[in-house]
Formats: C-alpha cells, structure tokens, sequence
C-alpha cells in the first residue's frame, strides 16, 4: 500500500489518528526533513500526518511561565518575532541562521527540535534557556524539559503517539548576556561544525549564573554543569574562562563527520566557548 | 493505485492533478505540469535550483511534497513575465550577463524577487545574506550581484 497524505482540522484530530498506529504513521509538519527521509527510503510510514492546517500552533505568546512557540512556527517567524528578538535575541539569531532562506521558510521549530539531527542551530541555544516541550498525546500533555528531551541521533523522549505542541523558553535572570556562535567549517550557508550557546548573568564583575551549551559537534546538546559552576559567584577573569573551556574540550565526547574531525571539534569547542565567555563578560551581547 | 487527487494553483492556473502523495513539487511541477524552469541541483535543499515561491515566499520545491502545496499560490520562473514583457529582474540578468550555463538562473531570479519585495532597497550584505543558498557553479556571482542592485529601486 502506498502513502496517505492526511490533513486534520484539529489537533484533537491529529492526535486520534496518530493514536490508531503509532508505529505506522508520521507527523509531518514543514516537511523540509521528512521529505528528505522519504526521498532517500530512511523512512516508510503508510500515513503521513500533516500539521498544517490545525489553527493556532504557530502562535507565539508571553505568559506566566516564559514566551510560548507553538511547535509550527516557522524559524522565519521565530526570527522576526519581535517578542523573541526583545527576550530571547540569541534564539532570533539562532533560528535566523540556520539553512538559508527557503528552510527558513519551511522547516518549523518543532520539526527542528523533533527530528533532533545533531547539526542544528535551535536546540543548543533552547538548551541553554532552559527550554522545554510541551507533548501532547490523545491522553495527556506533559511538559519535558530540554536536558531531558534529546537521547542520541534523530531520537527523543517523545512517545509514538505524541505531538509537539509547544516550546517554552523561561524568562532569563537579569542583568545576563546570552550569545551564540556558529562555526562553520566548509562554507557560509552551511550547518554548523559546532554551535556554542552562553549566557552569563552578573552582579557587577561577579557572575550570578552561567549555563553554556554546546551543540552540533556531539550527539546531542550537552551542558556539564560541574563545568558551569565553577564560574558561578566569580569574576570571569580570562584564567577562568580558560579553564572552563578547557573543562569543556575534555568533557564532550565529540563525533566525526564531513564538518570535522573528533579531535578537530574538541579544539574548536574550546576556541569557541573561550570567544563566547569573553565576549558575553565584555558586555558584547549577540 | 492509491493516487490522490490534488488541485494546485501554479502561476495563476489550476491544475487538476491525480498524483501519489510521495512525489515532491518540483516532480510533479515539471513531469505533471510541464513547468521545467525549477531544475533539481543537489536534491537536498541547499542550491536553489528548484526554488519556487510559496504565497511569495521562496521554498525549495525538492524539499516539499505537491500534496503540502494544495492551498497555496506557487509562482515559477514562467508565472514571472507578462505580454509587458519579461519581468524587471529577469531582464536585468540578461542585461548584466548574471549568468553563463543558466542552470541556477531561475532560482536566482525568483529569489531576487522575493528579497526585492521584503527589501526594496537591499545593501550588499543583505543581498549576499539572502541569496547565500543560491549556488552559480559557473562563479558568475559578481554578475549576479551587479543585476540585483540594478533592480533595487
């Protein structure tokens, strides 16, 4: 049998489709990464889900408990958000960089965050908020956060039967600086060989928190908070952003591709992490 | 078989379509429709040679399947001209030679007019930017860029 295309009005709808043969059926929302797995047979769903048309899932609000995206925002309006460039600039930035302008166009945050390819831009920088998801199955909704969200290549904590409905990006501390960079390897459109989230929030010269993530050079995004405590209650001076690189460089299994080496990769999250420390204690945000 | 049926909106007409839901817009543009202006290059979504426009907004027609754009306006390289004419930006890239195999041209040229709409007036850095994901494998970049500045107004 071939593929079904499907197009529910509603997300109660989705659901109860989706719920009938989990394993059988795949949410489709842009498309820009489904559409790839189908051309090249990784994938062989006999139902694709389409989001599309369910009203209200692209919306971006402020509420109580941080700015809410709704999982089918495009990256393009997550980048032109003015709430998300007022709040979050980094997460802007991050979304505005990724792909190229017709990605941007089509893929969604929630696609993004759901197919968790290891060479993004978003899911560094959401770590590094202490994001979460929202997944919603026919049952229940249930709010994972981020550091519990990715398991390993193309997997997460999300159950066959449930739909990313949100992601939710709490307030940041005040007086912080948050940056992110994106090196890339090869050339100017392409993903990253590794991405660096940091955010440093200070007390005049003393820093109050800090949360650094790295990304697209490992498995998943990873934070080590042993790491990111040592700045804690200290002034980033550029000893201590060197050891908090180097504890960096040795503590992320790092992974090889056509973007760069293991080895390669553990140099550059250091460099990296040392550039985003210096520039966020500088007072350069991104 | 299980085709569906699809109705899309290409360039101002509507096609009636009996197609299998696998297949991308850019095969069914060209193999269904007989629009061959949206070429495949690299099949990934990186070159551009398949760009079309979504409700305006420039897509990588590989990358998204026909049965996604049923509610839509697509435009190709072929909805551009009018009996006025060819359309500004496509004359300027024949006046500024912003080619040499033309492969990419299309793609170049309906990006361009998207970046024109969002950006009358684009400085280098935000044409460079925008046109990023458009690959010329010819190099004819510094062409293509001077018949983009001389279609901002």
């Amino acid at each position: 049998m071939s593929l079904q295309f499907l197009q529910p009005e509603t997300l109660a709808e989705a659901l109860a489709l989706l719920g009938r043969d989990p394993d059988e059926n795949k949410i489709i929302a842009g498309g820009t990464a489904v559409v790839l797995m189908l051309q090249h047979k990784l994938i062989a769903p006999e139902t694709l889900i389409s989001l599309s048309r369910i009203p209200g899932l692209n919306s971006i609000h402020l509420a109580d408990d941080g700015l809410h995206i709704g999982s089918l925002a495009l990256l393009r309006e997550v980048a032109a958000s003015g709430m998300v460039q007022e709040h979050f600039p980094a997460l802007a930035y991050a979304c505005e960089v990724v792909g190229n302008v017709r990605i941007r166009n089509q893929a969604t945050l929630g696609g993004n965050m759901a197919e968790a390819d290891y060479a993004s831009d978003p899911p560094a920088v959401l770590l590094a908020l202490d994001a979460s998801v929202v997944a919603t199955s026919a049952a229940r909704a249930r709010i994972i956060p981020l550091s519990e969200f990715f398991y390993g290549f193309y997997t997460t904590a999300l159950e066959p039967d449930e739909i990313m409905t949100e992601v939710i990006v709490p307030a940041l501390p005040a007086n912080c600086r948050m940056i992110y960079l994106k090196y890339k390897s090869r050339s100017s459109e392409d993903r990253p060989c590794a991405g660096i989230a940091a955010m440093a929030a200070f007390d005049g010269l003393i820093c109050t928190d800090l949360r650094v993530a790295v990304g697209a050079a490992c498995e998943t995004p990873r934070r080590l908070l042993e790491i990111e405590a040592l700045g804690i209650g200290q002034t980033l001076t550029d000893e201590l952003i060197q050891e908090i690189a180097e504890g960096y460089a040795a503590g992320i299994e790092t992974l090889d591709d056509l973007r760069g080496s293991a080895w390669y990769r553990t140099q550059m999250i250091r460099v990296h992490v040392r550039r985003a420390l210096k520039q966020i204690g500088a007072g350069r945000p991104c | 078989m299980s085709d569906t049926e699809l109705t899309l909106r290409v360039n101002g007409q509507t096609h009636q379509l009996h197609i299998s839901p696998e297949r991308t817009l850019l095969d069914v543009l060209r193999e269904e429709i007989g629009l061959v202006g949206a070429r495949e290059g690299c099949g990934v979504g990186m070159c551009g040679a398949c760009t079309v426009l979504i409700n305006n907004q420039p897509i990588s027609s590989c990358l998204m399947l026909a049965v996604q754009a049923g509610e839509s306006e697509i435009t190709t390289v072929e909805g551009l001209a009018s009996s006025a004419g060819l359309h500004p930006v496509q004359q300027a890239f024949i006046d500024y030679a912003g080619f040499q195999c033309a492969y990419c041209t299309p793609g170049f040229i309906l990006s361009t007019v998207a970046l024109l709409r969002d950006h009358p007036q684009p400085d280098n850095e935000t044409i460079q930017a925008y046109l990023a994901g458009n690959l010329c494998r010819c190099g004819s970049y510094e062409n293509i860029l001077a018949a983009v500045k001389a279609c901002s107004s």
